[in-house]
């Protein structure tokens, strides 16, 4: 008898194991209310570890990272032209095969690769900006 | 209308291309490799920026294509030969220290 009622626990407590998060399931699991529960149930370590959480870029951090990205291009000639709007070849007199080479390093920076398509869109740093917030995977 | 379309087309495929081979040659595992295949790339591609004749810039991007095929093999081959990182490259195996004379190579892990 006793040793029935154990092994019903131990199954009812693995159950729980493999579902730590449902809280809601383990508050009407039935097993515990069973008269011969050895023991009560201490509460299950809750760790909240989120890894895949996006690392959270602000706005004016990606923006700056950008900026000293291309004030560091050695094609920017007038550093003081390099703002939150530039305009890479309107602005900043880049042509076309340099706004190449500057979304290639921005991508390098942030650690993603940006498709073909979007990569042709970006012409300016607010764009990049705002391409950059939009993935979740930048960093 | 068509002209403008098909020029606008060229020229994606050329921003295309020349970022397909700066993407491959980052692939090469040998420094000198990699910044020859950087170079050169940026070079052919700025040595023929103005290029205007339809017939000249289809071969011309044809053969980019045929280099990035070739690339794509070498930089595989690269990778079973890879040797230490150089200094200049810095990062995981060799380091510059000290003052400007007495430059010491040294490992970091």
């Amino acid at each position: 008898m006793i040793r029935a009622a154990i092994l019903h626990n131990v199954r009812c407590i693995s159950r729980i194991a493999l579902r730590p998060q449902s809280l809601a399931s383990r508050t009407v699991t039935p097993c515990f209310s069973a008269p011969s529960a050895i023991y009560t149930p201490s509460k299950l370590p809750q760790s909240a570890r989120w890894y895949s959480a996006p690392a959270g870029l602000s706005k004016p951090e990606v923006e700056g990272r950008i900026m000293d990205l291309l004030k560091g291009f050695d094609k920017v000639t007038d550093q003081a032209k390099v703002s939150g709007t530039s305009h890479f070849s309107n602005d900043l007199g880049l042509d076309s095969l340099d706004t190449v080479e500057v979304v290639m390093a921005i991508e390098e920076e942030f650690s993603i690769e940006i498709p073909d398509k979007e990569a042709d869109a970006i012409h300016s740093i607010d764009k990049a900006v705002e391409y950059i917030l939009s993935q979740p995977d930048a960093h | 209308m068509s002209m403008a379309a098909l020029k606008g087309d060229t020229a994606f495929q050329a921003r295309s291309l020349f970022r397909s081979l700066l993407r491959q040659s980052s692939q090469f595992a040998a420094y000198n490799f990699r910044e020859y295949a950087r170079r050169r790339a940026r070079d052919a591609f700025r040595e023929h920026r103005a290029e205007q004749e339809e017939g000249r810039v289809k071969e011309l991007l044809q053969k980019g294509v045929k280099e990035l095929q070739v690339m794509k093999r070498q930089t595989v081959v690269s990778q079973f030969f890879q040797l230490d990182r150089l200094v200049v490259e810095g990062g995981k195996s060799g380091k510059q220290t000290g003052e400007r004379n007495d430059i010491i190579r040294q490992t970091t892990e």
